[in-house]
């Protein structure tokens, strides 16, 4: 191409003004002959041409590139005689971010050893690493482990285990507490005082309520992990809270009002009329609220 | 001439060396693992799993990753005792790499040989068959992984003192196409 396109871009170039100077008869002569120089040139230029254009849609197909893999730029400098590129031809260089400059010299030598291009610039395709989690997009920040937070879900479901146990145990004392408060009331058949009835109930509700606090102040105290809301049976299970905690500090008050009223030989009344509806009512809860942390239950032995 | 001829030769090869690694890109999955309890029956499912597979001189590579903590059951208080349980602050990624000869994959089951990381442990399964439908371009596989709780080291989480079966297998639905 050195030699006879360099003629042949001289000679097109030149022409309008050789067929100022000759007479017409040497012009459409001259004119023939430069047609039959040039019409192969253009041709193999158009076929160049569009195989660059296309070459990167077909290459798409391997849309992986790496920074080591081989891309190929058509440095303009290295064919100093070849025509002003096209737009296709610019785009297409500016879809390689490396270069691998192809110099004449490199293709004659390529030519007389009748091989492809130079082996080592195949070898990243010849032998692809595994994709890595980085290729799937995932960001240093997702992957990296996180000691710190490790140890505060550890010790979240610690405290939160503690918390389920002393949950259940609690149901204990609330149980007998609800049981033996049929014997806490004065009973007129044995005189004003019913001393002993009295004080297991009042023994068994103090020791709820003190279990109560303890189970909670762990559920309490469990570090936070997240700030995703609650969602299933969690949910409910910390709804229910606003109506068992309540109960538990306002049913020992409404006893007490109540008992004092009956040892005075008053019918209870008042507020203090509530203690049993509200004690029922935050047993009831409580229950629920162990229920609803383990819903749904399926039974599969 | 015969330099332009040399260029489009030359091109022409690097074209079809270009055509010979391609990629295949995960769409859509879902994968759910199945634990059990003589109380529960719990489900949890994922559809955060990235993947991709590269293949090259007919082997292809394929990875899978998904985020421990991108599973779902339903129930906050129970996926943060997973999370746990499996140490998914520490070892936050699920990782699952297979090698498939390139002539298999258009095949309606795939036999699979799995490489999975979870909870700083690796385990392997052999020979595990996935179905596969191929709708267009898309290329739809289902199916299960048999993975146990012991197979990575995990202490089994319990309820009323009663721990979980081993058994925690998980299904997989994915949508794979070529890129």
């Amino acid at each position: 191409m050195n030699v006879s396109s360099s003629w042949c871009f001289v000679a097109v170039i030149s022409a309008p003004y050789i067929r100022d100077m000759e007479p017409d008869y040497h012009q459409t002569k001259r004119t023939v002959s430069v047609l039959r120089q040039v019409i192969p040139f253009f041709v193999g230029t158009m076929e160049f041409t569009i195989l660059l254009a296309i070459s990167p849609v077909l290459a798409a197909q391997s849309r992986e590139l790496t920074a080591g893999e081989p891309t190929v730029k058509v440095a303009s400098a290295a064919l100093p005689d070849a025509p002003i590129p096209t737009d296709a031809v610019l785009a297409a260089e500016d879809l390689s971010s490396t270069a691998m400059d192809f110099s004449s010299n490199d293709l004659d030598q390529q030519t007389s050893q009748g091989g492809t291009p130079a082996a080592g610039t195949q070898e990243p395709q010849q032998n692809p690493a595994p994709p890595s989690l980085e290729d799937l997009g995932m960001t240093p920040e997702q992957t990296k482990p996180d000691p710190d937070a490790q140890a505060r879900l550890d010790r979240h479901t610690r405290m939160l285990k503690i918390h389920q146990r002393l949950g259940l145990i609690t149901l204990a004392p609330l149980a007998a507490a609800c049981i033996s408060s049929a014997a806490a009331p004065p009973d007129p058949r044995k005189g004003k005082e019913n001393t002993v009835g009295r004080e297991i109930h009042v023994g068994l509700g103090s020791l709820s309520v003190a279990m109560y606090g303890l189970t909670a102040s762990y559920a309490i105290r469990a570090p936070r992990v997240g700030n995703a809301p609650a969602r299933g049976g969690i949910k409910v299970h910390k709804y229910l809270i606003y109506i068992h905690a309540p109960g538990m500090i306002l049913t020992p008050i409404l006893g007490a009002m109540a008992f004092s009223q009956a040892s005075n030989g008053e019918k209870v009344h008042g507020i203090a009329s509530a203690h049993a509806a509200v004690a029922w009512t935050t047993v009831a809860s409580y229950s629920a609220a162990i229920v609803a942390v383990s819903w749904p239950i399926h039974l599969k032995f | 001439m015969r330099e332009h001829r040399l260029l489009a030769f030359l091109l022409l090869t690097w074209t079809a060396f270009a055509q010979a690694d391609h990629s295949w890109i995960l769409d859509q999955s879902t994968l759910t693992y199945h634990m059990s309890h003589p109380l529960h029956e719990v489900d949890g499912v994922s559809h955060a799993a990235k993947g991709k597979g590269v293949c090259h001189a007919g082997q292809c590579d394929f990875l899978l990753a998904v985020p421990v903590k991108s599973f779902d059951s339903g129930d906050s208080n129970r996926d943060l005792h997973m999370l746990q349980a499996t140490r998914g602050a520490e070892f936050p990624i699920v990782t699952v790499r297979f090698r498939l000869p390139e002539a298999v994959l258009a095949a309606p089951t795939l036999d699979c040989d799995l490489e999975v990381q979870f909870a700083g442990n690796t385990a392997h399964y052999s020979h595990v068959l996935f179905h596969q439908v191929i709708q267009g371009t898309e290329h739809h596989i289902t199916g299960t992984v048999p993975s146990t709780v012991s197979d990575f080291k995990i202490d089994p989480p319990s309820f009323f003192t009663v721990p979980i079966k081993n058994e925690i297998p998980v299904r997989v639905d994915m949508i794979w196409h070529l890129s």
